[in-house]
C-alpha cells in the first residue's frame, strides 16, 4: 500500500511541480537582474588568437594598461608588482582566490567597489600568453592607453542622456537605445525598460566612468555597437545621466507602487474568476453539516 | 413504431433488509481498483436521508437530468455552447467531500508497533493521499437514521411535507424509514449520454445498457454532472468516467448481475421490456403529474402481434421477444402497475422500477393511550376509509403519501395511492386465504378499491413472496455474436477471449 499511495502523491504533486517550473521560467530573467556576482559564462577562445586581441576582448572592458583605473585596476606595471605565479592563478580563477581569502585579492576587491573579477574561462596557454603580453607592455615603451574611458566631464546633459537612454533621442550612429535591453530607475514606466540586459540602476557606483565605454568593450554588447559607436558627446550625456541621483537608486515610492499594483491586479483576477464561476458547486455536505453547529 | 428491447429491473422495497450485500458484491467485482475506491455502482440508502453523494436528489445544486422549456426537453446542466465554454472547468461537479474520502486502515501497524503499555491501533489512512485522516463521512453515513438531525432532516423529498407530517415520521414508537438500493437506471433518455461532449457515453442498441467507452472518454465529466442519479463516477487514477455496466459480461453468459444474484431479500427482478423509441421524446416532455403514465404507455405489450412484427422488423430476435413475454418486470410495471420509476421528474425515463414499501402502522399514541393500532384487527376506527383494519388507512400511513409521491411519481399522490391500494388489496386477500381473520366481504371490498381481481392479487403474491430464481431473472439471450459480427469476425473475437480490442486507458501526466 505504501508504494501505491506514494505513487498517488507523486501524481498529485505533478501539476504543482509543473506550475512551479513555469513560474521559475517566468521569473528567471528578473532574478538575473540582481545577480551581478554570477560568473560570466565561459566561452571558447581560439588558441590562434594573439595576445593583443585576447586582451582586447577579455580584459579591456575593465582594465587599461596605463590608461588609469576603470572597473578594475590599471595593469601598467602589474608584472613587476605581482609574482608571476600569483598572476597566473588569479587570471584563471579569481573567485576561487577571493574565496580562499588571498590577502592581495581581498584588498583589490575592497579597492574596487567589491566588484569581483569574473572567471574568464581561459586556458593556461592563454593566460601564459596574456602574461607575456603584459610583460612586453611593461618592458616596452609606455603603451598608448587602450580604450580609455571618457574623462569624467562635467559638460554632459542629464536630460539629453535620459532621452538617449529611453530612445526619445536617437544615437547619431544609429545605435539602439539603452532601454531596448536595460531597465533603470527614474525613467518612468513600471520597470523602466527591457529585461534582456541587467538593470542599470546604480550601475555608476559599480562601474564608474566605464559604464559608457561598456558597449564598446564588453563581449556581449560589442557586436551590436561595433559599427554604431557612440560619440563623445553622447557618452558625456549618458554619463551625466548615470551619475544623476535619480538613477543611482530606485525610489521606494516606485517599489511600493509596483507592489500595490501587483496586489490589486491579483485581486482583480480573483474577482473576475469568482464572478464568472460564482455559481460553481463548491460542496453540498460541508455546508449542510456546518449549519448544525 | 420503433420497437427496441431494454433489459429492465424491478426492486421490491418491501423485501429490502438494508444489508448492503449487493453493494459489496458489486464492489468486489468492479470497483476494487485504484481510483474507483469511492465509487459505489450499487449503493443502499436509508430514506428519509440524503443518500450518496449527499443530497443527490437536489438538482437545484447538481443540475442533473432534463427540464421542460416551452414544452421541449433541455438538459438542466447546460446547452452545447455552455458545454464548450465550461469544458475545462465543469462547474457542477460534486466534490470528493460530497461522496466521501475513501480510506483503509493501517493494519500493518498492529504487527509492527513497538512494545508498549497500550494496545497498538490501526489508524485510518486515506486511499487517495496515503495520509492519516479523520473519517468524517462515508457512502452510507446516514444508514439507519445515523446522524438524522443533519442528514435525514435535509432529505430533499421532505420539502413539500407539512411540519406535522415531518414530525410524524420521527415520532417515537412510529419512527419510520426504509431502504432504497440504487444502481444505474439505464435510462431511455440518459442525461449522461446527452451531455457527453466526446460521444463516449452510449446506450447499447440491442439491450439498452448504458455504457461509457473508456477509449473515447476524455474526462470532461459532464456525465457526472448531467446524471441526476449521480451514477457515473470519475476515476481519478485512469482519468476516465465509469459507471454501472449492469454486469453485461454476466448477462451475456446467462447470469443475472452480481447485485441481483447476491440479494439476500430477493428483492430484485430482471427482464426485458419492449418499448417504442419514437415516443420517448414526447413521453419525457409531458407535465410532471403525467410522467408515470406516459412512461408506462411507451412500454409495449410483447404479446401484441403488431408489436412483435415491428420488433422483428427492427432485428430483435424471436428469443428476445419470447424472453420479454416471460419478463417479471413487464408484469410489475405494466400489467399490475405496482412498480414505479424513481424520480420520473428528472425526465431521463429510468428503466429501474421500484415497488414502494408498505410500512404499515404498527402502533400509535391516541388520546394519551399507546395502542397497537389494528395489528390484531380490533381497531376498526383507524381504517377510516372503510378498508379492513389490518393496514389502516393511507392517510394514517407512517410515511406520508406525499413523501413517496415525491420519490416515485413526481408528486402525483393519486398514482402512488393507486399502487398502495393494490398492495393492501393483495395483503388483505392473502390474509383472508391464509390467516382467515378477514371476512370475504372485507377482502372483496379491498380488491374492488384497488380495482383488481383475486387472480391478479394471487399472481402478485406469488411473484412477490414465492418466486423461483428463473422467475425473478429472465436474462434474455443477448445474442452478442450478432453484435460482434458487425465489428469483428466472431472466431477472432472468441480467440481474444471476449475482451475485444483493448486499449488501456492512460493518463497524460
Amino acid at each position: 500500500m505504501a508504494t501505491r499511495t506514494s505513487a498517488a502523491n507523486w501524481k498529485r504533486s505533478l501539476p504543482v511541480l509543473f506550475l512551479t517550473v513555469l513560474a521559475a521560467m517566468a521569473l528567471a530573467p528578473r532574478l538575473a537582474i540582481g545577480a551581478s556576482e554570477a560568473p560570466l559564462q565561459p566561452f571558447e577562445v581560439s588558441p590562434a588568437q594573439d595576445a593583443a586581441s585576447l586582451f582586447q576582448t577579455q580584459c579591456s572592458a575593465c582594465h587599461t594598461i596605463g590608461g588609469g583605473d576603470g572597473v578594475g585596476p590599471d595593469l601598467e606595471g602589474v608584472t613587476a608588482a605581482r609574482d608571476r605565479d600569483w598572476l597566473a592563478r588569479w587570471i584563471i580563477d579569481p573567485p576561487a582566490m577571493i574565496a580562499d581569502g588571498d590577502p592581495i585579492a581581498t584588498e583589490i576587491l575592497a579597492d574596487f567597489n567589491n566588484v569581483p573579477m569574473p572567471a574568464l574561462g581561459l586556458s593556461e596557454a592563454d593566460v601564459e600568453a596574456l602574461i607575456v603580453y603584459l610583460e612586453e607592455q611593461d618592458g616596452g615603451a609606455a603603451a598608448a592607453p587602450t580604450a580609455a574611458p571618457v574623462a569624467a566631464t562635467g559638460d554632459g546633459d542629464v536630460e539629453a542622456g535620459r532621452n538617449l537612454f529611453t530612445g526619445a533621442a536617437t544615437f547619431e550612429n544609429g545605435a539602439p537605445s539603452c532601454r531596448a535591453c536595460h531597465s533603470v530607475a527614474g525613467i518612468g514606466g513600471f520597470d523602466g525598460g527591457g529585461n534582456l540586459g541587467p538593470d542599470l540602476t546604480a550601475s555608476y557606483d559599480k562601474l564608474g566612468d566605464a559604464v559608457v565605454t561598456w558597449p564598446e568593450t564588453s563581449v556581449t554588447m560589442r557586436p551590436i555597437f561595433v559599427d554604431k559607436t557612440l560619440t563623445d558627446a553622447e557618452k558625456a550625456d549618458l554619463l551625466a545621466f548615470f551619475r544623476s541621483t535619480e538613477v543611482t537608486e530606485r525610489s521606494a515610492v516606485v517599489i511600493w507602487q509596483l507592489a500595490g499594483l501587483s496586489v490589486l491586479g491579483a485581486a482583480l483576477i480573483g474577482l473576475v474568476t469568482h464572478l464568472i464561476w460564482r455559481r460553481r458547486l463548491s460542496g453540498v455536505r460541508a455546508p449542510m453539516v456546518g449549519r448544525r453547529s | 413504431m420503433d420497437i427496441r428491447a431494454q433489459v429492465s429491473m424491478v426492486f421490491h422495497l418491501d423485501k429490502c433488509i438494508g444489508c448492503h450485500t449487493c453493494s459489496i458484491a458489486c464492489k468486489n467485482i468492479w470497483t476494487d481498483r485504484e481510483g474507483a475506491e469511492y465509487q459505489w455502482w450499487n449503493n443502499v440508502e436509508t430514506k428519509p436521508g440524503t443518500g450518496y453523494p449527499t443530497k443527490w436528489e437536489d438538482q437545484d445544486q447538481y443540475k442533473g437530468g432534463f427540464e421542460r422549456n416551452n414544452g421541449k426537453l433541455k438538459l438542466k446542466l447546460q446547452g452545447k455552447l455552455a458545454t464548450l465554454a465550461n469544458l475545462f472547468h465543469n462547474p457542477n461537479l460534486p466534490t470528493l467531500d460530497d461522496y466521501y474520502e475513501p480510506w483503509t486502515y493501517e493494519y500493518e501497524h498492529l504487527f509492527t508497533a513497538p512494545e508498549g503499555d497500550d494496545q497498538p491501533t490501526a489508524r485510518a489512512v486515506s486511499l487517495i493521499t496515503g495520509d492519516y485522516m479523520e473519517i468524517e463521512s462515508g457512502p452510507n453515513w446516514d444508514d439507519d437514521y445515523g446522524g438524522s438531525p443533519v442528514y435525514a432532516a435535509n432529505d430533499p423529498n421532505l420539502e413539500n411535507l407539512s411540519d406535522a407530517q415531518r414530525e410524524q415520521i420521527q415520532e417515537i414508537e412510529r419512527v419510520v424509514f426504509f431502504y432504497l438500493p440504487r444502481i444505474c437506471n439505464h435510462c431511455l433518455n440518459p442525461g449522461c449520454v446527452g451531455a457527453c461532449p466526446s460521444g463516449a457515453a452510449y446506450k447499447r442498441g440491442e439491450d439498452g445498457i448504458v455504457l461509457i467507452n473508456q477509449d473515447k472518454c476524455r474526462a470532461w465529466r459532464m456525465c457526472v454532472s448531467a446524471c441526476p442519479y449521480k451514477k457515473p463516477y470519475f476515476n481519478w487514477s485512469t482519468g476516465k468516467s465509469e459507471k454501472c455496466i449492469l454486469c453485461f459480461p454476466r448477462l451475456e453468459s446467462g447470469q443475472p448481475p452480481a447485485c441481483f444474484q447476491s440479494c439476500v431479500g430477493r428483492i430484485r427482478y430482471l427482464g426485458v421490456l419492449l418499448y417504442d423509441a419514437d415516443q420517448i421524446e414526447a413521453a419525457a416532455s409531458v407535465e410532471d403529474h403525467d410522467l408515470v403514465r406516459a412512461q408506462r404507455d411507451i412500454i409495449q405489450d410483447p404479446n401484441d402481434p403488431e408489436v412483435i412484427a415491428a420488433a422483428k422488423a427492427n432485428g430483435i430476435s424471436i428469443a428476445m421477444i419470447e424472453s420479454a413475454q416471460r419478463s417479471p418486470v413487464y408484469k410489475f410495471v405494466k400489467e399490475w402497475e405496482i412498480a414505479l420509476p424513481l424520480h420520473p421528474e428528472f425526465r431521463t425515463m429510468p428503466m429501474l422500477f421500484y415497488v414502494p414499501p408498505m410500512l404499515p402502522v404498527l402502533a400509535a399514541t391516541r388520546d394519551g393511550q399507546y395502542e397497537v393500532d389494528g395489528a390484531n384487527g380490533s381497531d376498526v376506527a383507524a381504517g377510516s376509509e372503510g378498508l379492513a383494519p389490518l393496514l389502516s388507512s393511507l392517510k394514517g400511513a407512517r410515511l406520508p403519501m406525499e413523501y413517496l409521491a415525491s420519490l416515485f411519481t413526481a408528486g402525483n399522490v393519486g398514482d402512488i395511492e393507486a399502487v398502495y391500494r393494490k398492495l393492501i388489496g393483495v395483503r388483505i386477500h392473502m390474509r383472508k386465504e391464509t390467516v382467515e381473520d378477514v371476512t370475504a366481504e372485507e377482502a372483496e371490498e379491498a380488491l374492488a378499491q384497488a380495482g383488481m381481481s383475486a387472480e391478479m392479487a394471487e399472481a402478485i403474491h406469488k411473484l412477490t413472496a414465492l418466486p423461483t430464481f428463473d422467475q425473478r431473472f429472465q436474462v434474455p439471450p443477448m445474442a452478442r455474436e450478432v453484435a460482434v459480427e458487425t465489428r469483428q469476425h466472431p472466431e477472432r473475437h472468441k480467440r481474444e477471449a471476449g475482451f475485444g480490442p483493448v486499449i488501456a486507458p492512460r493518463r497524460r501526466w
